[in-house]
């Protein structure tokens, strides 16, 4: 089934991704993720001395504090903040620098709702109780960015995908908020990134399962079936993997490669 | 035999989570594991993002430019004194923890001749205007009564004084009390040497050398100092001679002091050398040796 989007996609295609690393001055690590127009300003604090109260410390802790483009921080930056700070300790080894606190700052620099006032005005009528969901995703891969540029330890890198089911049950990849509001339901999945290893494929193994095969965080809105959560699933997969593909080759770009060996 | 057990991944970026090493495959080897790998059961896994580099006959490790520094044995670095302890000074090496310096720790150190770091917290000018009000209009009603304060470490808190004059102000009507805060420079910067470096404990450094000789490590006086990323520090340290500095070094007399933490210090007659110095070499950090040597030719025809 061919559904048409408004941008012209096929089911299966991201939007443009763009990612700059190193934007910031100050902050140890930064990145400027965008898909589409969604863009997401992330900076990294840390290590810095010191756990936070009530934290482990013979392990590392993190902080997440997301700020939103216009408004007052409130409880929905506080969910994100959970999800963000519960998805960054998944992939951080926690245990190389025991009792010191990394803090990454996430900022909203545009939210992908690109509509005229009129459009706007009646969208709000209608959708006032819709949250700005669809952010989730590309913080992640914001974060996981800065993340990278800082140089804290990880186990491995997180990518994220929001899939969309329609009313008519097809599955689109990477919806726009526009799309997302007329979903019968979406999913926001998150899986690690798809590592170069010189071990062959079966060996990489975690409990019977292929490594890649994992995922790391799942967050779901309204009623689907079993099966198109799985279909989401494989598709989100394929998605991840072009995705990491991107990170990697941004990587390669920004390592200067004739400087001196130094032993 | 060692040839074929090398990563196919030597001098590649690699990400983290990337397996580069199986070890069952080698089982009477040593290898010797540097920055940004860890062993994860068989295998050797990639933790920070850079290039991965082989050195003979067994070493293997991620190179990377951060802007944060990992304490390792042996480096040399630049510290600032943040605070003072009864057995060490703290001193901040942009790392994750604050390095300790033992007092003793200097050529000839004893305990009757410590060195003085004297390390100048912020200072706090608070006044209290009394008599401020709408419905006064005279000029002679002001008073104004003001409080100078250095804190040092030993002393009261600047939190106290505060409070102190919070407290007075209540007794006053229309009364304001203004706060001025003026954060100043804080500490001494030290070269110093990293002689312990565990993941779990705060690194211990010594201004001495190996032997006990004082060797150039101790308190830098004048200059100026910057921070910069760990990859431009490694690149001024390299052999041969950095081209940047090489070329610098041949129509300036200048003195240089590089911690592989980031920092650099820079020091020269006169202070126009010392800018011309330090802009040269932030500039050189994404430059090759080429674009390096013309930057400076270019940079010296504009001064002279």
């Amino acid at each position: 089934m061919e559904v048409d989007r408004v941008d012209g996609r096929t089911p299966n295609q991201l939007r443009p991704l763009t990612c700059s690393c190193n934007v910031l001055n100050r902050a140890h690590g930064s990145a400027r993720w965008s898909q589409g127009d969604t863009i997401l300003l992330a900076a990294v604090y840390g290590p810095k001395a010191g756990t936070r109260k009530n934290g482990n410390p013979e392990k590392a802790s993190i902080e997440v504090i997301w700020k939103p483009k216009t408004g007052q921080i409130g409880k929905e930056e506080k969910e994100y903040e959970m999800i963000l700070e519960r998805t960054l300790q998944s992939i951080c080894l926690l245990t190389v620098n025991p009792n010191t606190t990394t803090s990454i700052i996430l900022q909203v620099v545009n939210d992908d709702g690109a509509v005229s006032f009129l459009e706007n005005y009646v969208m709000f009528k209608m959708t006032y109780l819709t949250k700005k969901v669809q952010l989730l995703p590309s913080a992640i891969n914001a974060a996981s960015a800065a993340l990278l540029d800082a140089g804290i330890p990880l186990k491995h890198l997180a990518v994220a995908i929001s899939c969309g089911l329609e009313e008519s049950g097809s599955v689109l990849l990477d919806p726009t908020k526009l799309e997302e509001q007329k979903m019968k339901a979406f999913a926001y999945l998150v899986f690690p990134n798809s590592v170069a290893s010189i071990l062959p494929e079966a060996s990489l193994q975690v409990e019977g399962e292929l490594l890649e095969h994992g995922m790391i965080t799942s967050v779901t809105h309204g009623v689907m079936l079993v099966d198109s959560y799985l279909h989401c699933l494989e598709r989100g997969r394929s998605a991840s993997a072009k995705m990491s593909d991107f990170l990697r080759r941004s990587l390669q770009s920004r390592v200067p490669n004739d400087l001196p060996k130094t032993g | 035999m060692v040839a074929d057990s090398k990563s196919a991944f030597i001098d590649q970026t690699v990400v983290p989570g990337d397996v580069v090493l199986d070890l069952s495959s080698m089982s009477n080897h040593t290898i010797k594991l540097g920055q940004g790998l860890r062993q994860d059961g068989d295998v050797i896994s990639v933790m920070k993002a850079g290039k991965l580099r082989f050195s003979k006959p067994n070493k293997y490790w991620v190179e990377s430019s951060n802007k944060r520094y990992v304490p390792c044995v042996e480096d040399t670095v630049l510290g600032i004194v943040v605070d003072q302890k009864a057995d060490n000074f703290l001193v901040d090496i942009k790392g994750p923890t604050l390095a300790f310096l033992p007092v003793l720790a200097f050529e000839g150190g004893s305990r009757r001749n410590k060195p003085k770091f004297e390390v100048k917290l912020n200072r706090v000018f608070a006044f209290l205007k009394m008599g401020v009000s709408s419905s006064f209009t005279n000029k002679q009603g002001l008073e104004c009564h003001r409080t100078e304060n250095m804190v040092k470490s030993a002393g009261i808190s600047s939190e106290k004084v505060l409070l102190l004059l919070f407290s007075e102000c209540r007794f006053f009507p229309f009364s304001e009390l203004n706060i001025i805060y003026f954060p100043s420079q804080v500490g001494k910067l030290l070269y110093v040497r990293v002689v312990k470096a565990n993941a779990d404990m705060n690194p211990e450094l010594s201004c001495t050398d190996v032997n006990g000789k004082a060797a150039e490590f101790g308190p830098l006086k004048d200059g100026y100092m910057f921070e910069s990323s760990t990859g431009l520090s490694r690149m001024l340290l390299s052999s041969p001679t950095c081209p940047v500095l090489e070329a610098l070094g041949k129509k300036l007399s200048f003195e240089i002091a590089i911690g592989l933490n980031g920092r650099v210090w820079v020091n020269a007659e006169a202070p126009s050398t010392v800018i011309l110095v330090s802009n040269a070499i932030m500039t050189s950090e994404s430059l090759t040796g080429v674009q390096q040597r013309i930057m400076v030719e270019k940079l010296m025809q504009r001064v002279q």
